[in-house]
């Protein structure tokens, strides 16, 4: 141990001494509070309520309410920071190719035999997960990974190949990924549309009736609350997120012969 | 400190900030690429823990319920009965946020990583002094 890392553990620990210190002596707000904040308060109240309608956003889940509908602008832009991210990802691996006929045979028929039931489930759950976003805890990024699980899952019992021959190539996912991009944005922009056509003021990312602006979004649909466009939201975020993490799994994904490579020739430091 | 919730809350915190400094001193002191990215990824999980806790509240009687409507309100009384009870829903929220936007910043940075030990034969962080037993 050189005098470097002395000084780092040192300056460490009294970090996390005086920072300890700072959050009990209610430096960042009290912890737990029995009070809850006005803010949030505010937040529960008006996330669904038909009383005050042009405060609500119409949707019994108040964290899908403030993804999409009151700091819905925020979120489409790290929606798209994810997707530059992908695009990224995808340039870093520019001329990559999937190398089909490898022979993979993945795992033994028990496997995967069990995995063709778990299959269809996990994809239910996913997508249940997305279009229940504004009812129950969930949303449109918690589906969408759970549906990205699925891939991993597949390219590991059945190998890549499968995936790839059942039409998984990445740049179809790369298609699917901005279409679910593309849908985002008309979702915000569908209501600005309507009102340049009927002829009355719209905003951009608008949901319920706002004042001065008539137009809203269908808030039931049958004997259910959409929640507006948090349903559109929903579903177009889930196809984005799963598609365009399964692109990333499958680029980054290391063939065997690296994975055997690595391991022969090993890392000698810590 | 008198009540157990309390002190299991300071408990909580303590072992949060312990997680952030034990995080921080691997992205600090570690040669391994790999293990800089693993130790980055838990620093921004503990913050993410954080950022809940702060939005986790105590009630009176039983216990706090999650920032959801229970069901279809008939008035506003309903609607302050929620609030009465619900957590912070919005450091949940900005989470969610975090975790999309730190996702994609670790997926490009772990191409990055594959692509550097493609090039390297190595993931120590200055390839001359790293290197291959054989």
């Amino acid at each position: 141990m050189n005098a470097r890392e002395v000084a780092i553990a040192t300056s460490i620990t009294l970090m996390i001494v005086l920072l300890a210190y700072v959050i009990e002596a209610g430096g960042l707000g009290p912890i737990a509070p029995e009070k809850l904040r006005e803010l949030a308060a505010s937040y529960i109240i008006s996330t669904y309520n038909p009383w005050n309608i042009t405060h609500s956003a119409q949707s019994l889940e108040a964290v899908t309410a403030i993804v999409w509908d009151y700091r819905g602008l925020d979120t489409f832009f790290e929606t798209s920071v994810l997707f530059i991210s992908i695009v990224g990802v995808a340039l870093l691996f520019r001329g990559y190719r999937e190398k089909t006929g490898v022979g993979g045979r993945g795992l033994s028929e028990i496997v995967k035999t069990s995995t063709k039931i778990l299959a269809p489930l996990i994809l239910i759950a996913g997508i249940s997960i997305a279009i229940h976003g504004h009812l129950t805890p969930g949303g449109g990024f918690q589906g969408g990974s759970f549906i990205a699980v699925l891939l991993v899952l597949l390219s590991v019992v059945f190998s890549l190949d499968f995936v790839v021959e059942r039409g998984l190539s990445t740049s179809r996912l790369l298609t699917l990924r901005s279409i679910g991009l593309m849908g985002v944005f008309a979702t915000s922009i569908a209501l600005l549309l309507v009102g340049l056509v009927t002829g009355v003021s719209a905003y951009v990312f608008q949901n319920m009736v706002r004042e001065g602006a008539p137009v809203s979004m269908p808030p039931w649909f049958l004997d259910r609350p959409t929640g507006g466009t948090l349903l559109f939201f929903n579903v177009f975020e889930a196809l984005a997120v799963a598609t365009g993490l399964s692109l990333a799994f499958i680029v980054l994904s290391l063939r065997r012969e690296e994975v055997e490579e690595a391991l022969e020739r090993g890392e000698w430091y810590e | 400190m008198s009540d157990p919730v309390s002190l299991l809350l300071t408990v909580l915190v303590l072992s949060l900030v312990t997680n952030i400094g034990i995080s921080l001193y691997g992205v600090f002191t570690r040669p391994s690429l790999v293990k800089k990215f693993i130790s980055l990824t838990i620093f921004s999980d503990t913050l993410n823990s954080f950022a809940i806790a702060l939005g986790f509240r105590r009630v009176a009687r039983g216990y706090p319920s999650i920032a959801v409507i229970p069901s279809i309100p008939e008035d506003v009384s309903e609607l302050r009965a929620a609030a009465g009870t619900a957590v912070d829903p919005l450091p949940q929220a900005l989470v969610l946020t975090a975790i999309v936007i730190g996702l994609a910043v670790y997926m490009f940075l772990a191409g990055l990583i594959v692509m550097y030990y493609r090039h390297y034969g190595t993931t120590h962080v200055r390839p001359a002094e790293g290197g291959s037993i054989g």
